[in-house]
Order: structure tokens, then sequence, then C-alpha cells
């Protein structure tokens, strides 16, 4: 069962185009990351299912029903930036919100707590610091726990006690079987929280699926292994290295060497090769493929701003 | 509608410009009022020879006409206020984040329009107590002649909060919006004025009334339902000025009513926010 579905859909500002007929869904309780880079059309993309941005083309629903405010009221939004009344306190911005979606008023203070909000719950929004103007954001989305959340850039602004707090707080609502979409430039994030993950770049949509298969396609790439590796002497490290085994590349970086090797080559066989050949090792890391260089593949190396 | 304004009056009642924009216009319309009264009372009618001119706009055959006359010329307060409360909703975004929770744009603007409504409501009731106060003040017996004119201020201040709309949905920026509601404001007098000498001219020189064009435009439509009652010196210049279709400009001021209406709520729920 997905929660949202979208076809074909495009958004043109004059000649940009800042999506180009994208379609993917997102299934029911996942964790579903939108990746890429900035102005690549992540919030054009959460904006149009919003409808606070129109689309030129396409079309797109949630649960199967088509868009209205009685299916927003059910969802909780954050996008872009926290919007906020600058002139009221957090728990009258909040009854705000309730009253629009019609529920939630008896959860202000429970969300105020649950991001660490409820002491400066008298203190005008103006007053707040960018982090906690963002808590309040994500305090607001938790209204009337909603099943399906969806996120943009959910821990901007935060310090990274905040942040840590936010990606558990996701995972948290995740286990409780909530559906949370997440916009995100930053891999880490993504990698750390998402279950899911469509990769998105100048409006194009380049893959989604899950995590586990954007990562680890099928195919010859997938099975390699990259070790980085250094000793004190670099130059006898590397001509050991290119004869041993299953090791395909060596390639210099700065004082260490990175090494692309067959799966079947372990940490530990490099370790007890190089000793035995007379070279102790001073660093030994083995780099799981990460979304990182996984996202570089699909998007190229180039900033797209 | 009564949970949206419920919503709009969480909004308006911690917000400290609303309060001081509401209690200076109160006051203004009251004192406004009665500067004019009293100058009239104490010094037009001590001036020698004033027998001849001899007017009091505030006894109950004119209270009505008057007070909705000189209201008008603060009447461009209530529509700021909603200028700035519209704006306010661009400014922080919360137009968007009270679509994204659960608005359709139709609700946003038709509350908007429905607080323009409102505000033009409760500046009338204003202007009819203050006008009854007057007329009892001076002393004269109660009387409804010429209420239509408290009428026409409501008409007048429903123009100016629906243009007040309009330039918020189309500029969106507080400060540009309000500037270049003044501008226009001020080019659209100057320009009716104009026109309104040339029709002088006209009639004059070959006769032909065609009646004051200057009044047909968006706000001096409904502006120019209401003048400074007759008096002696008015009289005087009748005369050679063109006739007042009260009818066309009354129409007019509906009709443009509608367009901005139409043209705001258009505006709203086609763009992008």
């Amino acid at each position: 069962m997905s929660v949202l579905s979208i076809d074909k859909l495009s958004k043109n500002y004059r000649s940009i185009k800042a999506l180009d007929n994208v379609s993917f869904t997102v299934p029911s309780q996942t964790v579903f990351g939108i990746l890429g880079p900035n102005g690549s059309g992540k919030t054009t993309l959460l904006g149009i299912i919003m409808d606070i941005l129109k689309a030129s083309s396409g079309s797109y629903n949630w649960n199967g029903q088509q868009s209205t405010n009685e299916v927003r009221k059910k969802i909780g939004t954050l996008l872009e930036t926290p919007n906020f009344y600058h002139y009221m306190n957090a728990e009258d911005n909040l009854l705000i919100a309730a009253r629009i979606k019609g529920r939630g008023e008896g959860d202000i203070e429970k969300v105020l707590r649950i991001v660490n909000l409820y002491e400066r719950r008298k203190s005008k929004f103006s007053t707040y610091s960018l982090g906690m103007k963002q808590r309040l954001a994500i305090a607001s989305t938790l209204l009337g726990d909603p099943d399906i959340l969806v996120f943009d850039e959910p821990t901007n602004g935060l310090d990274p006690a905040g942040i840590a707090e936010i990606r558990e707080l996701i995972k948290q609502l995740n286990r409780q079987g909530k559906t949370i979409i997440m916009a995100s430039h930053i891999l880490d994030e993504v990698e750390k929280v998402c279950t899911h993950v469509a990769i998105i770049q100048k409006g194009v949509m380049k893959t989604y699926g899950s995590v586990q298969d954007v990562l680890h396609p099928s195919g010859v790439q997938a099975s390699k292994v990259q070790i980085e590796i250094a000793a004190a002497d670099t130059d006898k490290l590397r001509t050991i290295l290119q004869g041993m085994p299953g090791v395909e590349s060596v390639t210099a970086a700065e004082q260490e060497l990175l090494i692309l090797c067959d799966e079947s080559v372990s940490a530990e066989q490099v370790n007890k090769y190089c000793f035995e050949q007379g070279v102790i090792l001073n660093k030994l890391q083995v780099k799981r493929k990460s979304l990182e260089t996984r996202f570089l593949e699909i998007t190229g190396k180039q900033s797209d701003r | 509608m009564t949970d949206l304004l419920k919503i709009e009056w969480i909004k308006l009642r911690k917000y400290i410009v609303f309060k001081l924009m509401a209690i200076f216009f109160a006051v203004g319309v009251v004192a406004l009022n009665y500067i004019v009264y009293t100058v009239n009372k104490n010094i037009v009618n001590n001036v020698p020879g004033a027998g001849l001119v001899s007017f009091s706009p505030y006894d109950f055959k004119n209270t009505w006409q008057s007070t909705s006359y000189a209201t008008g010329f603060i009447l461009i307060l209530p529509s700021l206020l909603l200028m700035l409360l519209f704006t306010n909703e661009y400014t922080y975004k919360t137009h968007r984040q009270n679509i994204i929770d659960g608005l359709s744009r139709r609700q946003f603007i038709s509350v908007k329009i429905a607080m323009a409504f409102i505000f033009a409501l409760v500046s009338t009731v204003l202007v009819f107590f203050t006008a009854l106060g007057f007329g009892f003040a001076s002393g004269t017996t109660f009387s409804f002649h010429g209420v239509v004119f408290v009428a026409y201020f409501f008409l007048k201040a429903l123009s100016y909060n629906m243009v007040a709309v309009l330039f918020s949905v189309l500029i969106r920026r507080t400060g540009f919006a309000t500037g270049v509601f003044f501008i226009y404001t001020g080019a659209e007098n100057i320009i009716s004025q104009l026109l309104n000498v040339l029709c002088i001219k006209i009639k004059r020189e070959d006769g032909t009334d065609l009646g004051n064009i200057g009044d047909y435009l968006p706000m001096n439509a409904s502006d120019s339902l209401l003048a400074f009652p007759d008096n002696p010196i008015k009289n005087l210049s009748k005369a050679i000025m063109p006739t007042d279709y009260t009818w066309i400009a009354f129409s007019l001021a509906i009709l443009y009513l509608v367009v901005f209406y139409l043209w705001s709520r258009w505006k709203f729920l086609k763009a992008d926010l």
C-alpha cells in the first residue's frame, strides 16, 4: 500500500524546469528520503504535494485519494522554514495550527515537551533561536498524532545534540508505524535515518528504491570493497599491496593509500599479509560503499547550484 | 466560517499594532468630528455676517452625512491595518503554513475578505453612533433624515478594504504594498480632480454636462457618494458644477467591488504561494 503516489509531475518556472516528469511512490510505514543537492527541486516537489505550488503537469494522490485540504489536516508538515507568527508565543502559534487541523489542541503541551520547548512556551516566536524555531516547527507537525509526516530539511539549524534527538525522534515515529517523507541534502542523514531514498537532481529523478537497493545495486561495482590503508613507508606499502592477490587497484590519497579489492578480501587478511611482508600498518579502515559514493556516481561530481 | 474567524481572532488579539490602530481609529473618529463640530459652532457661527451662511453640520438633518463624510478622511487606517495583517502572512510565510496545515486556498482568501467586510461594518457602526451622539449634542430633534449616507460610508469602507486585500494579494510585501496603496490613492485623486475640472470647463464652454467623470474611477466612485452636506456657500457654486449622477457612481462602486473581489480570489486560488 502506498501512502503517496506521484505521477509525471513537472513544474516550470518560465524556461527553467524545476521538476521534470518525476514519478515515484512512497510505501506505507517507511522513512522515505528525498535526496538531492541544493536547488534540485526537493522543496518544489513537497510544495506541490502540499498545494502551495501549482504543478505545470502531472498528478499525485495521498492514500489513493485525490488531495484535498481535509487530507492535509491529517499530515504533519514542515516545509522549508518554520513559519509562525513572530509576535505570538509558541502556545498560541500551535493553537492556530491545531484549530486549522481541527484536532490536536490537547496535544500542545505534549508536543512542546517532546521538543524541549515547554519551558519557553510563553516566549514570543521572534525571541527564539534558529534551532528553537526548527523544534517548534517539528512540534507543530506532531499535533493530532498524524500517520504521515513530511519534513523538509528537519535538522536545519540544530546543534549536534538537537540533530541526534530529531533523528532519533524520526526513527521512533517510524517504529510507531508512521510514514515519514523527508527531504535532505545531507547524505549522512538520509543514510542514518531512511529506509527508502529517491535521488533527485536538476528536477530529474535519478533513482529511487530502498536504501539497500540504491546503495548496492546488483552488478560488478557492488561487489568491490574499498580499504583505506597507511604505513610509515608508503612506497613499500604500495609495492607489496600491488602484489597481493585480490587487490585490483591501489591509488594514493595524501599520506595514505586507497585500495579497491575483491569482496573476498577482508581487513584481517590485508593486515596479516602486510605484517608478513614486513610492513606495520598505522591505519586500516574498510569503507562500506556509502551513499555518498553512490550519490556521486549517480549525480556526477559537480555541484549543481 | 465561524471557526475560521475565530482563528483570525487569535492572530489579531496578540497583535499590538491592531490594538493601537483600533484605539487610534476609534478615538480619531470622535476627535475628527468633534473638531468639525466645535470649529463650526464656535468659530464659523461667530464670524460677523455668519447669519447669511448659517449652517449646522451636526443637526439631525445633517449629522449622518457630515459624520460619514468627515470620517472618510481617516478610513485609510482600517484598510492599512487589514493590509498589514494580510501581508504579514506573506512575510512570515504563514499563508503557506495555514494551507499546509489544512485550510483550503478558498477558505484562506474567503476569511480575509470576510475580515474586510467586518472591518467595514465595525467602522460603520462607529460612525453611526458618533453621528447619533453629535446629533443629540447639537440639541436638535432625532431624525433619520440622510441616514443613507451611513450606508454609503459602508460602501466606501468596503471599497477601501477590498483594495487593501487586492493589493496584498498582488504585491505581498508589506512596505511595497502599503507604499503602492498610498501612491495609488493619491494619484487617483489627482487624476479625478483633473477630470472633474475638465468637466467644469466643458460645461462652461459649450454647455455639455458630462457629470463628474473623475468620480467614476475605482476608489473615487464610492468616495464621491459622500460629500459635505449642502450649505449656503456650496450652493453658490452649484450652478457652474456638472451634475452629480449618484446612481452612476453608486453602480460603478458596486461593480468595482465585484471586480476587487473576483480578482483577489482568482489570483490567490491559482498562484504559487
